[in-house]
């Protein structure tokens, strides 16, 4: 008899498919005290959901001011505060805690086979962090919008009267819970693997995730000096950045840079994992070159350190730095490359199912690429001098954080949504989502990319009426892109209420969040995993049972 | 049901270990995972945790990493010095004068002391001696709530001379006129103080000329190396003061003291949050909560308050011995 | 490629340190009296030895000396100021001293001898991107400097 039950630790499996983590404790204290990583990612992802609605609902309103030269429906003052606004709930609320705090703490320990994250109530504060600093940030809505641009750059950001301090005191108080939510998953996953599971076990996920965290904790205290040090001249005039008071104003801008950098890194690697995991399982097939994609991510992580003055090539910095950095930036296409041959090797001869998270996969694949290499445009101090601060930056920073972060989250999200709500949502809707989503990034940041290198300038509210058509087709796609969004929260939402129960594997993955039910128990695992093969091994081993509807393991013949 | 069977079978043929996700020990597991144990696992032994040493070793590495967090936070600080000190040396040659270098030897004594005695307390700690150990904080504390009144002397000493950050910078004394200037550059003293008057006699004579009266001339010799240059090096008189026709400071003076107190303050608020921290601990040590199996978090907050130390060790020269 | 091991135990663990507790009798099922009763005997005798209890301990002799020397260490960096070896002769010597401070503190107060070689990568990686971050700014701000000094001069003479 066949039945390769692992040992005597398997007891008689029981229907008690009722008590998970959702169900587990009930009131609303419950929730706002938990410990669970699961229940702090999942209220991470509701409210990472809900600040993106508004970094929306703010890039629709410029948008759409952008129909016409001069003014559409708001003037020119709170045009400013509308895109800055955009800016910093979409950097500091939305993309860099997304995929590591909203899916990481769900997931992450699922995987490693642990039963939480190292430090739990660590994990909780950092969540509560969030919601002060987006507190902090809502206060600058409410009395008098930031209009800094969320690049804060002095002198006018201690200068200007608009509320700069709460929104930049916000922002100082997200990093802390980014900086803890980093701290927390390295120590898990130096200190929490179960036995088995070496290094070069980990999923790519965590790989990833690991890698985001470093950078992290690494880079995210100076942006928090930075930020207070700006607050100080702001309130008490010290003179640091301020020129009329002796001050560097170029200064902040290296001090910001040395943060911001990693931080677009922050906010892409945790994307490469989510690829990484959707891309072999819906292709059945091994992913190509582990290795080289988990060390690649360390790699991003460590260069993207060292570039921070490409954004400065035209700020007086000097030439020799500028050419340094636009070398160590060039490298850091090789490792980004290096992830996306092997993801496209690992669909080479596998059997392609074009489930909507793999369509968001595919859909990154190509839209990320464009980013990138329009980044190595960028790289290129000539063409830099010409194309900075124009829309080409804006459509190269949208096409890797809206095509490339955005893509993914919504990639992971409909590939994980039936592990954590356990609930199937509707595989139509959320095809044609996915469609409108791609048909909407690309109509409205495509044309970008020619304003830009015509000389449309960036942050600006009036401009030449040749620019006119190319501005109102990024509108249309703009509202697509934005339909595709709402038609997504309305089949997820609908899937919740009404939607069919879901299997634990209905993906055929082979990673450790597979193997416990869904949604997960509150204890995720009742006995530490013993672990004895790779993440990416075994998919001959399963099919697809319709009864289940999921993937279960193929019995073997002797049963 | 087929759900269960899918798992315990899916779970059989991949990784093995893991099996039916229902408890057979009882359907409510408040803490998971340690049912076998009968519950809990041990006394501060958190449940996620299998041992104390992984508990130990955990939170060793967080701290690390929290102290890296620290490091970095800090050098933003330390790069603004670097980098005004190197553009502008005469202000901070200026203003070093006035700052007390006994009170800032002495607040590092009273950290370095400070430092000992949270080191020893780990031992403590982890060999059980619950009296050493809570007397060993209580001097932590007290060293600390030391450098915390000290600075606070400091501070107020500075209020009263007006020297503030940004425009609120207004001495009330010139540098010559400081003690621990006329201690190191007697003649550079007594030649700015022969420069003012003139440059006050000649004003005067401006001002208030009375026809007849013929203007009383202050007639100042060429200066010596001695005097002089004491007071180019701080910017009192040449290209870089802010008053070209007397002694006076150097442009943008008040810059020092802006990083100053940033600096200072940044690390006070650090030794505040140390002293709640080991308040804390004080409580809990007294209680007798710590021994060879569960010392974490004594060892956890020396070490911050180690990182304290070390960030005030650079502090001392940067600021307080400056040349 | 079916079934290949799960009837197999598990795999030798990479953590020596972090026993399966379905596999060793563990220590958490004593008494906490016990426990701490039976430490500072135990301790003691094992106090140059840091395989004994979670970490090593620190000899008393050891925590004086080492304060010791940062005490002196303190009347050196204090005394060399009065002496002049130009501004960057004493400004190097006054980090000097309080880099070899700062290094006995880490090692024997902050334990790093003792400790696991990762932390003490922790701290060097932290103190690595310092200087890169240092180095690239002070490289950078002595380009435009002079564009600040002119912006300054005519500011100023503008106001008056």
């Amino acid at each position: 008899m066949a039945s390769p039950s692992a040992t005597a630790d398997v007891v008689a499996p029981r229907s008690s498919s009722s008590d998970n983590y959702l169900t587990h404790d009930k009131g609303v204290l419950s929730w706002i005290f938990t410990l669970d990583h699961k229940r702090i990612g999942v209220m991470y992802l509701c409210s990472v959901l809900f600040a993106f609605a508004l970094g929306g609902f703010f890039a629709l309103l410029v948008r759409t001011e952008l129909l016409t030269p001069g003014k559409t429906i708001i003037d020119h003052d709170t045009y400013n505060q509308m895109f800055t606004l955009h800016g910093a709930i979409m950097v500091f609320l939305v993309i860099i805690p997304g995929i590591p705090a909203a899916l990481g703490n769900i997931i992450m320990p699922l995987q490693l086979g642990a039963k939480d994250v190292a430090f739990p109530r660590m994990n909780l504060a950092s969540y509560h962090l969030w919601i002060v600093g987006a507190v902090f940030m809502l206060t600058s809505l409410a009395i008098n919008a930031v209009d800094t641009g969320w690049t804060f750059y002095t002198p006018y950001s201690t200068t200007t009267s608009t509320a700069v301090v709460p929104a930049a005191f916000g922002a100082f108080i997200l990093g802390f819970s980014s900086i803890f939510t980093g701290l927390n998953f390295i120590v898990t996953m130096h200190k929490m693997r179960p036995p088995g599971m070496t290094w070069f076990r980990l999923p790519l996920f965590c790989w990833a995730l690991y890698s985001t965290a470093l950078i992290q904790v690494l880079a995210t205290p100076v942006i928090g000096i930075t930020l207070l040090m700006m607050i100080i001249e702001r309130t008490v005039h010290i003179g640091i950045f301020d020129p009329t008071l002796g001050g560097d104003p170029v200064l902040f801008q290296h001090f910001f840079w040395f943060y911001s950098h990693p931080a677009v890194y922050i906010m892409i690697v945790p994307a490469f994992g989510v690829i990484g995991e959707i891309i072999p399982v819906f292709s059945r097939k091994r992913i190509f070159g582990y290795k080289f994609i988990a060390i690649s991510s360390l790699a991003i992580a460590f260069l993207g350190f060292l570039v921070w003055g490409h954004h400065m090539f035209v700020s007086g910095q000097s030439v020799l730095a500028g050419t340094i950095f636009s070398a160590i930036t060039f490298l850091i296409a090789i490792p980004t490359a290096i992830k996306v041959f092997n993801w496209i090797t690992t669909m080479y001869k596998g059997v392609i199912h074009l489930d909507t998270p793999m369509l968001y996969a595919l859909a990154f694949l190509w839209v990320f690429t464009i980013g990138g290499l329009t980044g190595v445009f960028l790289a290129v101090m000539s063409v830099d001098v010409h194309l900075h601060d124009t829309y080409f930056v804006v459509a190269h920073f949208h096409y890797v954080m809206m095509g490339g972060a955005i893509t993914a989250f919504m990639g992971g999200l409909h590939y994980w949504w039936p592990k954590f709500t356990g609930k199937v949502y509707d595989e139509k809707f959320g095809r044609f989502g996915a469609l409108l989503v791609f048909i909407g990034l690309n109509v409205t940041f495509f044309p970008q990319f020619i304003l830009g290198s015509r000389g449309m300038p960036r942050r600006y509210y009036n401009y030449l009426p040749e620019f006119q058509p190319l501005h109102v087709l990024s509108t249309i796609g703009a509202y697509t892109l934005g339909l595709g969004f709402l038609l997504t929260a309305f089949y997820l939402w609908k899937s919740i209420k009404s939607g069919k129960k879901a299997a634990a594997n209905p993906w055929g993955g082979a990673t450790l969040e597979w193997q416990c039910s869904s949604p997960p128990p509150y204890y995720n695992f009742h006995k530490a995993p013993v672990i004895s093969a790779g993440p990416y091994d075994g998919y001959e081993n399963l099919m697809y049972d319709e009864a289940v509807g999921g993937y279960v393991p193929r019995k073997s013949s002797s049963t | 049901m087929s759900e269960s069977t899918s798992e315990s079978a899916a779970s059989a043929a991949h990784k093995g270990g893991h099996g039916a996700p229902a408890p057979a020990h009882g359907g409510h597991d408040a803490h998971g995972g340690h049912d076998a144990h009968g519950g809990h696992g041990g006394p501060h032994l958190a449940h996620h945790f299998d041992t104390y040493q992984q508990q130990f070793d955990a939170g060793k590495l967080g701290i690390w990493l929290f102290l890296q967090t620290e490091v970095l936070f800090f050098s933003g600080l330390f790069c603004a010095y670097t980098v005004y000190r190197g553009m502008h040396p005469e202000v901070f040659v200026y203003a070093h004068y006035f700052l007390n270098t006994t009170m800032g030897a002495i607040n590092t004594c009273v950290l370095l002391i400070s430092s000992l005695t949270a080191a020893w307390a780990v031992r403590n700690a982890q060999l059980a001696q619950r009296k050493l150990l809570v007397l060993n904080i209580i001097i932590t504390i007290a060293c600390a709530c030391t450098f915390m009144v000290v600075k606070f002397f400091e501070y107020e000493h500075k209020f009263h001379d007006g020297l503030l950050p940004g425009p609120a910078f207004h001495p009330t004394e010139q540098v010559w006129e400081l003690e621990s200037f006329k201690h190191k550059h007697p003649e550079a003293a007594e030649y700015a103080e022969k420069l003012t008057k003139a440059a006050e006699a000649k004003e005067h004579a401006k001002a208030g000329a009375k026809p007849g009266e013929a203007a009383e001339a202050v007639v100042v010799e060429r200066p010596t190396e001695e005097q002089l240059e004491p007071l180019i090096k701080a910017g009192v008189i040449g290209p870089l003061a802010e008053d070209q026709t007397r002694p006076s400071k150097p442009r943008n003076a008040h810059v020092f003291f802006g990083i100053y107190f940033f600096m200072t303050g940044l690390h006070g608020i650090h030794v505040l949050g140390g002293i709640g921290v080991f308040i804390w601990l004080l409580l809990r040590a007294n209680k007798g909560e710590f021994g060879p199996k569960y010392f974490g978090p004594i060892d956890y907050a020396a070490l911050y308050w180690h990182l304290v130390d070390l960030i005030w060790i650079y502090l001392f020269p940067l600021l307080y011995l400056i040349h | 490629m079916q079934g290949s091991s799960e009837e197999q135990p598990p795999e030798p663990r990479e953590d020596a340190t972090r026993p399966n507790p379905k596999l060793e009798p563990t220590e958490q099922d004593e008494p906490e009296e016990a426990v701490r009763r039976e430490a500072p005997l135990a301790a003691d005798a094992h106090a140059a030895h840091d395989d004994h209890g979670l970490a090593h301990t620190m000899p008393v002799w050891m925590l004086v000396a080492v304060l010791g020397a940062l005490m002196g260490l303190t009347i050196l960096t204090v005394s060399v100021t009065s002496f002049d070896l130009g501004a960057e002769g004493n400004l190097v010597v006054a980090m000097v001293i309080a880099t070899i401070k700062a290094a006995l503190v880490v090692t024997f107060f902050m334990h790093l001898f003792w400790d696991k070689k990762f932390h003490l990568i922790l701290f060097l990686t932290a103190i690595l991107f310092v200087i890169l971050f240092l180095s690239m700014s002070i490289t950078d701000r002595g380009e435009y400097q002079h564009n600040i000094d002119v912006y300054q001069s005519t500011n100023a003479a503008a106001a008056k």
